[in-house]
């Protein structure tokens, strides 16, 4: 890919867009990029709407519509590289949390059922149909290269999109958020769960020592971990650690409840508990894979079973 | 020789690395409240410390690496693929 600029295409699958804006949040380095990187199909910067043959695409989202699909098919016919590109398109994504449920429950929940929704009916022309579950991009599709993250951040995409550019490997690491994060972790006499609209974490200790579920150890880091730094929880928005992925018993639950336990006086059970009647909160990210959905570990179907039971 | 390294930016002081280890390589910096490798030789590569590290911030290196028996196979064929 030396010499002559490297033809890129961009297409946007379902997702919330944000993985575009994030290739704009490279600011003025932006300039350098393109100085290498002929931009032709790109939703939100060029009007060209069949596929060029290109020698990198990036796909955000993933595969909710048959749109999508003709869309992810025909990135792959056009260009050399596949780069999946954001947690939707790596792992499905947050909306692969609508695999709890029916496309009807869905449709019904959005178009007549919510308490703020006035209309009664479904729309059917003019959109393509939705699909029964959320396909992370490559069960649909081979992927050459995965960047994670939701969106990642900037200094992920320069560092990915320079070393594609050069030919040499990109000096993406393996550390998990908590490796950004600036708090410090310390043991604690705390022996009980807190929800984190019922109380106000101090702001230099961690916030599994005091009793909050952070997802920030079970999560790659390709976000910087700005949340934990201003007072957040991390949500595990960038996916699970590669330890997760690829350890067929390590799970996000049973990570995070070996390490609370031994910070605080919580019991690891009780934690467990906890995280699996919320567990389309914690899992959202990721679920639609079968990264995380063949694990033996991943029972969300008997966890929502279990809370709508009352158990 | 084996090598065990503590990434000390990313340690934030858990001590957890302390507590798991089966043959006391760690001591606790009180000052940097930090943890660091104190008898290397020791170290049996039992790995437990890297896989508690909630930061990933343990990294062993020139140690007996035995093959995987179980791995999430799905996973395994695309982790050299990500960015």
């Amino acid at each position: 890919m030396s010499g002559d600029k490297v033809r890129l295409n961009t297409e946007w699958l379902c997702d919330c867009g944000g993985c575009h804006v994030a290739i704009v949040d490279l600011h003025e380095k932006i300039l350098q990029v393109v100085e290498n990187i002929e931009i032709q199909k790109c939703p939100v910067l060029t009007d060209v709407k069949d596929y060029p043959e290109a020698d990198v695409g990036i796909l955000t989202g993933s595969i909710r519509t048959e749109h999508d699909r003709h869309a992810a098919e025909e990135m792959r016919k056009k260009c050399k590289t596949i780069i999946a590109f954001g947690t939707c398109a790596v792992y499905g994504g947050l909306h692969g949390a609508g695999l709890a449920h029916t496309s009807e429950e869905i449709m019904d929940y959005v178009y007549k059922t919510t308490p703020t929704t006035k209309t009664d009916f479904i729309p059917d022309s003019d959109i393509t149909g939705l699909e029964h579950v959320v396909t992370p991009i490559d069960e649909v599709i081979d992927v050459d290269l995965y960047l994670p993250g939701c969106p990642p951040h900037a200094h992920f995409i320069f560092e990915s999109l320079s070393a594609l550019v050069e030919g040499r490997t990109p000096k993406a690491g393996q550390d998990t958020v908590c490796a950004g994060c600036k708090r410090t972790m310390k043991k604690t006499e705390v022996a009980e769960i807190v929800n984190s609209q019922d109380g106000i974490a101090e702001d230099d200790v961690c916030f599994l020592s005091q009793g909050y579920i952070c997802l920030g150890s079970v999560t790659l880091d390709r976000c910087l971990a700005p949340c934990p730094n201003h007072g957040i929880m991390c949500t595990g928005c960038a996916g699970p650690t590669m330890q997760i992925l690829s350890e067929p018993n390590h799970d996000i639950r049973t990570e995070v409840s070996e390490r609370m336990a031994r910070l605080t006086k919580i019991d690891k059970d009780t934690i467990i508990s906890h995280m699996e009647k919320s567990a389309k909160t914690h899992y959202a990210y990721a679920m639609a894979t079968k990264m995380i959905g063949n694990k033996p570990t991943f029972l969300i179907q008997q966890w929502i079973a279990d809370v709508e039971a009352g158990k | 020789m084996l090598e065990m390294k503590i990434k000390e930016k990313a340690c934030r002081g858990c001590k957890l690395c302390l507590d798991v280890c089966p043959t006391e390589c760690f001591i606790f910096n009180d000052e940097t409240e930090k943890a660091e490798v104190s008898v290397l030789e020791n170290c049996i590569a039992c790995l437990s410390c890297d896989y508690i590290c909630p930061s990933g911030a343990i990294t062993h290196n020139n140690h007996h690496v035995v093959a995987n028996f179980y791995r999430n196979i799905h996973f395994s064929q695309r982790m050299e693929k990500f960015l």
